[in-house]
Parts: structure tokens; C-alpha cells; sequence
């Protein structure tokens, strides 16, 4: 397998892979993480991901984003530990890890805030597994994120969704731009000096967000140009519904799985908002493609490499909801 | 084909109302056949974009502003559509082919607009066949965009402009980022397009010389809301403009002027006018000297082994493709860029050791972007920052500005200057500490003949205080009209060292338009001859 793995374009590459099975795999990464609360498996899970990354990425820009979410995950552990201390509840059954002075604030009203202290082991690793468990599913978005090509993910997108992913596919693709004029725009005010402080940001920013807002306008302009927008021969009403449609599936089904996660309210309801949102998608890609409007030239087929993703992240997933990393 | 009645188009002020200022066109009347080959030309801002963009809805869809009048194609008003439903009827290819593409390899760019018009796979498969033939991308279908060269890039996006079927193209300065082969392989696709497709070509263009002889008519957007259209012969009054062949009939009183290279040869070789010698600009000490300076990124070597020296009182030529390491070699004798060994004195101290601010006493540079440097409210406000950062009595870089540019309503944003005036504005912020050495990354884009002109006059004027000036362009005309010296970059290395007269004169393969025409040695530039 590693012999397989370490060649510049192997099974797995992201170059031959399906952009959606990486999505996949990445959403069942975090699945597993949330629904994890050992903190060596979380652990393993942002090895994996890290790992995976490092295996099967390309040249691609946003192959590289992987570290800002790497750092990202970082500091969320770090900052979900120094709050567990700063504002730490007392806890007499449990050992004493770190004993620092208590500092009580008089809030008024008779109330005091207590700061410090006496910190517990239990509430330290409470803490260490809430922030690695946050970290692993950013790392493992970020997987999904850095591997999959936007670009051959809009094509592979269907027509109901196509104009939201064209949005978030120009969002994605200003980022490496954005990067390559903020270091020319910094050079070249190096030649001019640079203003120490808050005086130096307008000399950055303005050219900077100058050069952004004039790229997406210009492959706005170049996509309109060259026919993107039309609708065929869909009539404005058909074209309105599909998006109010599209709208309201989308926020049943990001609502019902965030209700699914964190909320302990009856599973019942959970599941019925969720359902209803897939019914609004169905309803949308019914809608939408009910007449051709666009023609797919080059369509993207899964492969065995696609194949292989999916059934090792499902194995991941069936075994966090059979409580194997619990 | 396109038939233009009373089309007026005005941009609006921020707060709705119509700018007091005549409109960027007014009442223009104009018709264009099938199959014919327009060049679009006018000083520079005149709206040649602008104009453009009318014709296929980008403007007022993408600009903002008002137009009104008729814009008939094949007989039906399509004024006031949307850009999306001209895709199948015209084609429109810009300056910068990379910041317009959809997608990352070839194949899936050139059937993007097909795709969105839904064309059956079948016909798009016969499409891409014969675009491909067409435009020699037969063995790049696989590629990834970003491996190409810049004339690859805007093959594709020719290819994938006339996907849709649309028998009209428009291309707004197609070749303005590329170098000499590269724009010579578009210019002469275009002429291919025109002659064997019929396909009917707008083309707005900056290189005017490489293409008069092969246009049909040229279009002239005058700037003051006009627009003319007539013989290349007739159109070129307005010397803002009119390139170096023209000037040549026009100072030697030809009748009719001759428009291709071949026509002005034989005019010449008839009566050959005399010419000047050009005198020999003396230089003066050593200033700069960079030794086995060496640049790479990763991998790659920008810049390999070079060995030159600067003097006083010369302007001196960088000369080189696109990526032949031009800007890395500025950079790094700048002294903030990268430099992998080598040494750069200047006046005896390396540049790279010294902060910013001591680095203006030695080396002034204008980055290719000169826009980059400007991002304060007003001129005022620009010209005081620079005085207090190179801590210079107050009123030095406005005098300064003034030499160059003349006087200016200082209260002006800084943005709303034109091309050659920003420039100004750079180099007076650049030579507020009276610099020895100034260094310009391709100062001349985007600048029409007028204000290269003036930008070669501040240049001689800067040189005759003692300064050595580098310049690094791949522009020949504008190089035969300033340089002392040519250095020349290929693949990284300095392989020439030559004056003007050998570098660009007859017979080199980058010989300037009038060399070309004359064919006789010594004689480069329009300047030189007499009337």
C-alpha cells in the first residue's frame, strides 16, 4: 500500500479522484470526530486527515490550504484549554492538576465571579477532548477542502445547486489570487517605505481589495459573456421556484443535522426537519431539471480510487456510530 | 452584420446622476459587414473598452451607466440585453486571458460557453475538432491552463470565445501581456479567422503597427463621445496614436500613406529621405556594478550567473521575453527581492543592506504595477506622505511631480489620473531623494504613442542629471526611442550587450517598424528623419 501510495500519481491522487468523494470522506471524518470522545482516536483522526493530505494531494493552490487549517485547529485546542483555566469551575471530587491563586471578581448584585484556582485533571481533559474534537473535524474539512478541485466540483454539481456552487467555486478560486497580490502589493510598498501601525493597513488593503474586487468582476464579465446565466427556455416563475426551493432545502437539511448533533430534544423532530429538507431538494432538482438547459460535455465517472475513499470512510463511520471509538 | 444607430453611453456619478461631462460615446452611427477585420484604436482612456463592451452588453451590465440608441445584429435591437444572451452571436477575449478563465485545463475552458448553451455533445465534440485545427491546440487539449504561455492562453480563449457558434469577435488588447512571438502568433490567428472563417474581428489594439497592413477599416474612438470608422489610410490625423509607419508617410508627405511594411519599403527605396546619425550619448562613471548575481526560486533559476555595469548619464535597455527573468534581475539589484549569490554595489554599498529609506538615496524603482504604490485620498496627500518618509523639507516631491508632469489641481484622487500621470507620479515619489540609479519594470503598458513620447522626454531629462537608467520592457519602439544600451536576458541569461543601432536595426529579429521599412543601417527611430 505505502509503495502505492508514495508514487507522484497513484490511485488516490486528487488529480484522479472524484472531488464528491472526497467531500464524503471528509464529512464522515467529522462525523466520527463528534461523535468521539476518546481523545486518542480525535488524535488519529487529525493524523489521518493530515496524512491523507500529504499522500494524495497536488500542485493545485488550494492543495496548500491544509496548514491554515492545521494552525486553525491549534489554536481552537489552545484557546478551549485557557478558557478551562481562566474561568475554571471548582471541582472537589477530582485530583488537583494545577493549583494557581484565585482571583474573585465582585460583580454586583451580591454576584462574584471566580477566575483561577484550583484546576482539576478531569476538567483539563474535559477540555483537551472538547478542543481536539473541534480541531479534527476542521482538519477534517480541510482534508476534503484541500483535495477536492473546486472547479471539477462545480461541473459535477447538479443544476439546481449549479448557481450557489458557481458562488462558492469564485469565492475559492480569489484566494490564491488574493495571496499572490497581497505579496506583490507589499513589495511594492516596500520601494515607498513601510508606514509603521494602523497607517501601514490602507497602503496593503486598498490595492489589495482594488485587484480582488476587479478579478471577480472581470471572471463574472467573462462568464456572463460567454452565455452562464441563461436560463433556456425556463420561464422566470419556474426559475424563482426552484430557488426558493433550493433555499429553504438547504436550511432544512444544515438545521436538521445540527439539531441531530447537539440537540438532546426528541430524535423525532430532528429527523422530520431533515426529511422535510430533502423533500425541498427533490422538489428543486425536479424542478430544474425537468428541461436540458445545459449540456455536461465531459462528464465525471467514479473510479475505483473514488470507490476505495468511500468504503474506508464509510468503514470509519459505521464504526464510530457502532461505539467502537467511544 | 452589427449596425449601430445613435448609440450614446454615459457612466453615472456615484449618486445616480448623469457625470456633467460629455459622454464616453454620443450619438455614435456605424456599420460593420460580415466578415471584416476592424481595428479599434484611440489615445489611451478615449473608451475603446468601453465601446467594446456596448456591443455585447458588458456595458452597462458590468460598468454601470446609461446607454440608449439602437444596436442591431443581423437585423434585430439587442440593446439592453443581458451579456449571457449575446454569448452565441459574439465572442469576447480580454487582456489578461488567466484572470477570465472558468476552468483548469484546455478542453474544459473551451467548451464552457457551449455547455451553458446546451449544444448537443455531438456538435461540440465536431467543435472542439475543428477550433482545435484552427487554432494549433491540437496537442494541448490535456493541459493545465496555468502550464501555458501567454499566446497559448489567448488561443484558448479565442477557441473558447467561438465555441458558441458566434460568427463576431471582440478582443480588447489581446496582445498587450504578451512578448513579440507570442503576439505575433494571435495577430496572425486573427488574420486567419477573418480571411478563411469570415469571421468578423474588433479588434482594440496597442501594437497597431504589426497588424494595419491586414485590417479592412479602422475605427477610431476619438475620446470626446465621436467615433469614425474608415481606410487605415485616413484615420490617423490624431497623432496621439498613429504609429511609427504612419508618422513616416506623414512626414514625408506620401499620398496615399502606405499601411503595410512591404508598400512603405518601396515607397522609400523610391525616394529614401536623409536621416540623422544618432549622437552618441556619452556616459559618465561607474555607479551600479553587480557581479555573478544568481536568482532562484526553489528550483528554479530566474536569473543565472550575470555580470554587468551601470554608468551615470545613460539610459540603458533590459531587453527579453516574457519570464526571461527581467523583473527578478530589477528586484534583485533593488536590493528587496530575492537574491540567491552574487554581489550589487552601488556607489560602493550594497543596496540589500540598507533599510528603505537609505535605499532612495541610492536606487529609485518603479514596479511594473505603479498603481501598486498609491493608495492615499488625494495627490496632496500622496506627495505630503513621500516628503515626510524620506524626511525632505516639505514641497520637494510636488516640485518634482511638476517637472515631470506639469501643474495638476492637487485636490485630485490619485486614481483618477491617467496612465502616464500615475507614472509621473511614481517616479517623482521614487526621486525624492535624488537617487543615482532608477530602475522601470515595463513602464510603457497600456501607454498609447503620445505618452510614451512624453515618458521618453522625462526620461532623457532625468538622464541629463547624471542618472543611470535601467529599463527593463519588451517594448522595441519605445526602446529605439530612448536607449543608450541594450542588454539582453534569454532563459535567465545576459547574452547581448549592444547599442540601439545593432540590437533593433535592420535585420535583427527585433528590428523597430522603421528599420524594418527602410532596411538602412543606422536609422531606427521616426526622430531621425528628416522631413
Amino acid at each position: 500500500m505505502s509503495a502505492l501510495l508514495t508514487k507522484p500519481t497513484h490511485l488516490l491522487s486528487a488529480g484522479r479522484t472524484h472531488p464528491g468523494a472526497w467531500w464524503l470522506a471528509g464529512i464522515s471524518l467529522a462525523l466520527s470526530a463528534s461523535l468521539s470522545s476518546n481523545p486518542f482516536v480525535l488524535l488519529g483522526i487529525c493524523a489521518l486527515a493530515m496524512l491523507t493530505v500529504r499522500l494524495c494531494r497536488d500542485e493545485s493552490p488550494w492543495a496548500r490550504s491544509i496548514r491554515f487549517y492545521l494552525i486553525l485547529g491549534l489554536v481552537v485546542v489552545v484557546l478551549r484549554v485557557l478558557f478551562r483555566i481562566v474561568f475554571n469551575l471548582a471541582d472537589a471530587n477530582s485530583d488537583v492538576f494545577l493549583r494557581l491563586p484565585s482571583i474573585s471578581i465582585d460583580l454586583g448584585f451580591g454576584n462574584s465571579l471566580h477566575l483561577l484556582g484550583a484546576i482539576s485533571v478531569l476538567s483539563m481533559k474535559a477540555a483537551l477532548v472538547d478542543g481536539l474534537r473541534l480541531a479534527a473535524i476542521i482538519l477534517a474539512i480541510g482534508m476534503a477542502n484541500s483535495l477536492a478541485n473546486p472547479r471539477k466540483l462545480l461541473r459535477a454539481t447538479p443544476g439546481a445547486l449549479y448557481e450557489i456552487a458557481t458562488a462558492i467555486s469564485i469565492a475559492i478560486n480569489l484566494a490564491p489570487q488574493l495571496i499572490t497580490s497581497l505579496n506583490r502589493v507589499r513589495r511594492s510598498r516596500g520601494l515607498r517605505g513601510h508606514s509603521k501601525g494602523i497607517k501601514a493597513i490602507p497602503g496593503i488593503v486598498i490595492p489589495v481589495l482594488e485587484d480582488t474586487i476587479e478579478q471577480s468582476m472581470q471572471l463574472a464579465a467573462s462568464m456572463s459573456a460567454r452565455g452562464f446565466g441563461r436560463r433556456g427556455n425556463r420561464t422566470t416563475k419556474n426559475v424563482l421556484i426552484t430557488r426558493i426551493t433550493t433555499f429553504l432545502a438547504l436550511n432544512f437539511i444544515v438545521a436538521g443535522v445540527a439539531m441531530l448533533l447537539i440537540s438532546n430534544a426528541s430524535q423525532l423532530i430532528d429527523l422530520s426537519v431533515l426529511v422535510t429538507g430533502f423533500v425541498f431538494a427533490f422538489i428543486s432538482f425536479k424542478l430544474s431539471s425537468g428541461r436540458v438547459n445545459r449540456t455536461q460535455y465531459i462528464v465525471l465517472r467514479w473510479q475505483l480510487g473514488d470507490v476505495v475513499v468511500l468504503t474506508l470512510s464509510a468503514l470509519v463511520l459505521i464504526s464510530a456510530f457502532a461505539g467502537v471509538f467511544a | 452584420m452589427i449596425e449601430i444607430k445613435n448609440l450614446t453611453f454615459s457612466y453615472l456619478k456615484p449618486d445616480g446622476t448623469q457625470k456633467s461631462e460629455e459622454p464616453q460615446l454620443s450619438r455614435v452611427n456605424l456599420e460593420i459587414l460580415p466578415g471584416e477585420f476592424v481595428l479599434v484604436c484611440g489615445p489611451t482612456g478615449s473608451g475603446k473598452s468601453t465601446f467594446l463592451k456596448t456591443l455585447n452588453g458588458l456595458a452597462p451590465s458590468f460598468t454601470g451607466g446609461v446607454i440608449s440608441g439602437q444596436l442591431l445584429i443581423n437585423g434585430v435591437d439587442y440593446l439592453g440585453r443581458e451579456p449571457h444572451d449575446f454569448a452565441n452571436l459574439i465572442g469576447y477575449v480580454n487582456q489578461q486571458p488567466e484572470g477570465a478563465f472558468v476552468a483548469d485545463t484546455v478542453l474544459d475552458e473551451i467548451v464552457y460557453s457551449a455547455e451553458q448553451l446546451a449544444i448537443p455533445k455531438e456538435e461540440i465534440a465536431n467543435k472542439v475538432e475543428w477550433l482545435s485545427k484552427l487554432l494549433n491546440l491540437e496537442g494541448l487539449l490535456d493541459q493545465a491552463l496555468a502550464n501555458l504561455s501567454g499566446g497559448q492562453q489567448q488561443r484558448v480563449a479565442i477557441a473558447a470565445a467561438l465555441i458558441s457558434g458566434a460568427k463576431i469577435l471582440l478582443l480588447d488588447e489581446p496582445t498587450s501581456a504578451l512578448d513579440l512571438d507570442g503576439a505575433t502568433e494571435v495577430l496572425s490567428i486573427l488574420k486567419k479567422l477573418a480571411k478563411e472563417e469570415s469571421v468578423t474581428v474588433l479588434l482594440a489594439e496597442h501594437r497597431i503597427s504589426r497588424v494595419l497592413g491586414s485590417v479592412d477599416s479602422v475605427l477610431v474612438v476619438h475620446g470626446d463621445g465621436s467615433v469614425t470608422k474608415g481606410n487605415p489610410e485616413d484615420q490617423f490625423n490624431d497623432a496621439r496614436f498613429a504609429p511609427p509607419i504612419i508618422e513616416l508617410g506623414q512626414r514625408l508627405c506620401w499620398k496615399p500613406l502606405a499601411i503595410s511594411n512591404a508598400e512603405a519599403n518601396k515607397r522609400w527605396i523610391e525616394a529614401p529621405a536623409t536621416f540623422e546619425e544618432l549622437s552618441a550619448n556619452q556616459p559618465h562613471d561607474l555607479v551600479l556594478k553587480a557581479e555573478e548575481l544568481v536568482v532562484s526560486f526553489g528550483s528554479v533559476q530566474a536569473l543565472k550567473s550575470s555580470s554587468f555595469e551601470l554608468f551615470g548619464n545613460q539610459i540603458t535597455a533590459l531587453m527579453g521575453d516574457n519570464g526571461s527573468g527581467k523583473s527578478s534581475l530589477c528586484w534583485a539589484l533593488q536590493g528587496s527581492g530575492t537574491r540567491t549569490s552574487g554581489e550589487v554595489s552601488v556607489l560602493g554599498q550594497d543596496p540589500r543592506d540598507l533599510s528603505p529609506q537609505a535605499r532612495l538615496a541610492l536606487l529609485a524603482m518603479v514596479p511594473q504595477r505603479a498603481a501598486d504604490l498609491l493608495f492615499l485620498q488625494s495627490l496632496a496627500d500622496e506627495l505630503h506622505e513621500s516628503d515626510e518618509f524620506a524626511d525632505v523639507p516639505a514641497g520637494t516631491t510636488a516640485s518634482i511631480f511638476q517637472q515631470l508632469a506639469g501643474r495638476i489641481d492637487t485636490s485630485i484622487h490619485p486614481r483618477d489620473l491617467s496612465a502616464g500621470q500615475q507614472l509621473a507620479l511614481v517616479l517623482a515619489l521614487q526621486l525624492v531623494k535624488d537617487a543615482p540609479v532608477l530602475i522601470l519594470d515595463e513602464p510603457t503598458r497600456g501607454l498609447d504613442y503620445a505618452a510614451k513620447r512624453a515618458l521618453a522626454k522625462q526620461l532623457k531629462n532625468l538622464r541629463a542629471t547624471n542618472r543611470s537608467i535601467l529599463l527593463a520592457t519588451h517594448d522595441i519602439e519605445f526602446v529605439a526611442m530612448v536607449a543608450d544600451r541594450v542588454l539582453t536576458l534569454v532563459d535567465g541569461t545576459l547574452v547581448s550587450d549592444e547599442s540601439p543601432i545593432v540590437a533593433l536595426g535592420a535585420g535583427s529579429s527585433r528590428a523597430s517598424q522603421i528599420a524594418e521599412i527602410t532596411a538602412t543601417p543606422g536609422l531606427i527611430t521616426i526622430e531621425q528623419v528628416k522631413r
